[in-house]
């Protein structure tokens, strides 16, 4: 029995008796208790009165039986339906880890990333009514005129910063009275309206935030901004006809040759093949699907492609990841969460919580998008390197935790345990993966 | 770690955090249900009753007049068409409840025709799932108004139980500013008072007990046996079951609040703590009632989530190896920040523990550069043609240096 199955449970669930047989029911009620109330008061006669009243009775002590028993069909269905329940979830094993709460006291840090979450979501409504609500009471929220004044406390790259150093934690407190909001909102504000033009095939607002962040987008080995002038050159050269922009001297060859002699100077360094292969497609312009150019000019993916790098490319610089972290640990979380639940049902006698370690005792398989860090396990040992612990290489290519080397040497020397090399441990290196 | 395997999804456990959100609106139409039987028990007893009386009294020769039986009538009248309204409200709740139950399974049951976490439907269905957990969150949190912005904005509010916590809020919000009557008249309404006996609840004597507390506190300002009648009526009954709370009432008339000070047992009772303390039991009383999870779900999802795909790096005091990057994208060979590192999660995350890996996940073909660093074979290569090097160069990732390919190193990771 799965939740397939439940479905038709709650279809039928839906079509069960519910209480309007019980309301029309009392309106009979009603309708028998009024007639009789008619007949009392036209009866001129004390005899009368009394007589109704006691051929009443039956007839309203069955009525009200009716009433009971549309009651009970209900409870039936209810009952029916709440067993189809228990059914469903039959496969599903264990139950919450509700005995513990690690995030307990944590509400101030959970509360700034869900205002985070919501301002990069574009939430900008829900996000302010939030803030305003979570604040903690007595402290009036402050006024936007008071935000401006005061030193931004989110930096946006300045060129002259390393791209690492953009948002670090200390500069966004922890405190949502302090977390201020309003730079935030302004860059994610940028972020959408940006995306909302690529989404028109207007480049023009993403070149001009990739050419003012252009030395942090090369730092990052990034080539967003060239793969935004190569599409604007693209869109261009295929004319009116596709990009439906006015059909001017700037548009279709003659603006694309120009935009690319005016623009592809900086890239010539870099990108000259590209550029070159980009130039010498003018030649095939009027059989471009037969030319060996065909594949660079298809851009029924493009615009896509350089949205969502550009997203990536835009969170990256302020220091925040390209997906909400919020999204990808709560979907992580009822990933794992079949394992966390198996490993305390099974450790609930023992006492211990699973969040007292450093590391969880059982495994919690993610898929591989969802694996942000290389991971390197010392087959020596088993267990993952760390900064006190670091990998390392020896000579002969293979890598240990430094730990086990130790173990494994003898004296200074080492015998690798994978391949014949012997050696001395001074001479294995750090690596960093 | 066979990719294909941790992609797929499990779809009995992989509803585990989403059991209460069925639950919720059957215990509520169950409620509903007993609040209706409650209603019409009532009422249709007083008119049985009341005919079976005039009924006995005629019998016995003593016919009712016309005119009482008119009054008797309109009465009897009066009271089913009250009980006749209150059933139109249970019955529109329950068209309500049964529309949150019907979406409910439905937005469950799609999960069924994903198979992989990789699938993009996929990604809907779990923001839905987040937008559900976030409007709960805000919901038990009292804030009210955040939740109703973001299920209107997401459109899931068939899947969040607004009007519930609402409802418990407002009167947690009394218990907080001082007033125990909306809690008390939540505790005794319809059968509420039954079912709560049922689980042994001691919300309403402590209820009682506090209401009698702040007739002892302002004791100069209310009748002097007030006090006592309260007590009589509320308290002395629970004796057996209360006996401390009993005997610090009893003792607190000698205790007026100025002097309380001088004996700590009595300090406590006095204290304003009291009143957060008695809300908080006034919450959880009123979740385990209709069998909703003690902790908001966020949380659980959290703390797995955080400790999943939490690694030794993410917390690394070396500001290298955090965020280094292991796969790279289409466009660009930069890579997203990792969630945890991320300065939404990355506090949060601090204090749990990080995921116990049996094998290793680096990229392939890895080569040393000189300066201790390694990278696959691919990705070099890709950055040095994008990056414009000339042939046999290639360029550090991270710190931008350039290396003769022949000072390269192969890395044997097994």
């Amino acid at each position: 029995m799965s939740l397939l199955e439940l479905q038709k449970e709650v279809k039928k669930f839906n079509q069960a008796s519910k209480l309007t047989a019980a309301v029309q029911d009392v309106d009979r009620l009603i309708d028998l208790l009024v007639s009789a109330r008619e007949e009392v008061a036209a009866a001129n006669d004390p005899h009368t009165a009394s007589q109704s009243l006691v051929k009443l009775q039956n007839r309203v002590n069955a009525q009200l039986e009716t009433i009971n028993s549309d009651l009970g069909r209900v409870h039936k269905s209810q009952n029916a339906f709440h067993k189809a329940l228990g059914r469903a979830f039959k496969e599903t094993k264990g139950t919450l880890p509700t005995d513990h709460d690690p995030m307990e006291s944590q509400t101030a840090l959970i509360n700034r990333a869900i205002a985070m979450h919501l301002l990069r979501e574009g939430q900008f409504g829900v996000a302010s009514t939030f803030i305003g609500e979570a604040q903690p009471q007595g402290e009036a929220p402050q006024s936007p005129s008071q935000d401006q004044e005061r030193p931004p406390s989110i930096m946006i790259s300045h060129p002259d910063e390393p791209p690492d150093a953009m948002i670090t934690d200390a500069d966004i407190p922890s405190d949502l009275t302090a977390f201020q909001s309003q730079r935030l909102q302004e860059k994610f504000a940028d972020m959408y309206s940006i995306l909302s033009s690529l989404k028109q095939h207007d480049l023009f607002p993403a070149i001009g935030w990739a050419r003012a962040n252009s030395t942090e987008l090369e730092a990052r080995g990034s080539n967003l901004e060239f793969e935004l002038c190569k599409l604007q050159y693209i869109w261009l050269f295929k004319g009116p006809a596709v990009n439906q922009l006015p059909a001017t001297r700037d548009n279709g060859l003659t603006g694309a040759l120009a935009y690319g002699q005016k623009n592809f100077g900086r890239f010539q360094k870099r990108h000259l093949r590209e550029i070159q292969r980009l130039s010498a497609a003018m030649v095939f312009a009027p059989n471009l699907g037969s030319s060996p150019y065909q594949t660079i000019f298809n851009t029924d993916l493009a615009f896509e492609e350089v949205a969502s790098s550009f997203t990536r490319e835009f969170c990256s610089l302020l220091g925040l990841s390209a997906e909400s972290p919020l999204y990808v640990a709560v979907t992580a979380g009822a990933l794992a969460l079949p394992n966390l639940v198996k490993y305390t049902s099974i450790n609930k006698a023992k006492n211990t919580e699973w969040t007292t370690t450093n590391e969880l005792a059982f495994e919690t398989p993610l898929p591989r998008s969802m694996l942000y860090h290389s991971i390197f396990v010392c087959p020596v040992s088993r267990g993952q390197t760390t900064d006190a612990n670091p990998p390392v290489i020896l000579p002969c290519g293979h890598v240990l935790a430094r730990e086990s080397l130790q173990k494994l040497a003898k004296g200074s020397r080492y015998k690798c345990p994978y391949c014949p090399s012997e050696g001395v441990v001074k001479d294995a290196k750090e690596i960093i993966l | 770690m066979g990719d294909h395997e941790s992609s797929k999804i499990d779809h009995e456990n992989h509803l585990l955090l989403d059991q209460p959100l069925l639950q919720l609106p059957i215990e509520l139409l169950r409620k509903n249900l007993r609040s209706a039987r409650f209603e019409v028990e009532k009422d249709g007893s007083y008119v049985k009753e009341t005919l079976k009386k005039t009924a006995n009294d005629s019998a016995r020769g003593d016919p009712i007049s016309q005119p009482d039986a008119v009054k008797t009538l309109d009465l009897m009248i009066a009271r089913m068409r009250g009980v006749k309204r209150k059933l139109t409200a249970f019955s529109e709740e329950e068209n309500r409840l049964h529309r949150h139950e019907e979406a409910r399974v439905k937005h469950l049951a799609e999960l069924y025709s994903l198979y992989s976490v990789d699938d993009h439907k996929y990604e809907g269905w779990s923001r839905t799932r987040l937008d559900r957990l976030l409007t709960d969150y805000l919901l038990r949190q009292g804030y009210i108004d955040s939740a109703r912005a973001l299920a209107q904005e997401r459109g899931v509010e068939l899947l969040v139980d607004i009007d519930t916590f609402d409802q418990m809020n407002k009167i947690r919000q009394c218990i907080l500013n001082g007033s125990v009557q909306e809690a008390l008249a939540w505790c005794t309404a319809g059968d509420t008072k039954k079912e709560l006996r049922k689980m042994d609840s001691n919300l309403e004597f402590m209820l009682r007990y506090q209401q009698y507390i702040e007739i002892v506190r302002n004791r100069s300002q209310t009748r002097p046996d007030e006090a006592f009648s309260h007590a009589r009526k509320h308290l002395f009954p629970y004796r057996d079951t209360y006996p401390t709370e009993v005997m610090h009432a009893c003792g607190l008339l000698a205790m007026p609040p100025e002097y309380v000070d001088r004996v700590p047992a009595y300090r406590e009772i006095y204290a304003p703590a009291r009143w957060q303390k008695l809300a908080d039991l006034f919450t959880e009383t009123h979740n385990s009632l209709l069998s909703l999870p003690s902790i908001p779900l966020l949380h659980i999802a959290l703390s797995s989530g955080l400790s999943a795909l939490k690694t030794p790096a993410c917390h690394s005091i070396h500001p290298n190896s955090a965020a280094a990057p292991s796969h790279h994208t289409s466009l660009s060979l930069a890579t997203s920040v990792c969630p945890i590192c991320s300065t939404e999660l990355n506090e949060l995350a601090r204090n749990v523990p990080h995921a116990l890996h049996s094998k290793s996940h680096v990229e392939p073909d890895l080569l040393l550069l000189p300066n201790g660093r390694a990278y696959g074979k691919a990705r070099l290569e890709d950055y040095a043609k994008k990056a414009g090097l000339l042939e046999g160069k290639v360029k550090d990732l991270r710190t931008g240096e350039v290396f003769g390919v022949e000072q390269l190193k192969k890395v044997f990771i097994s």
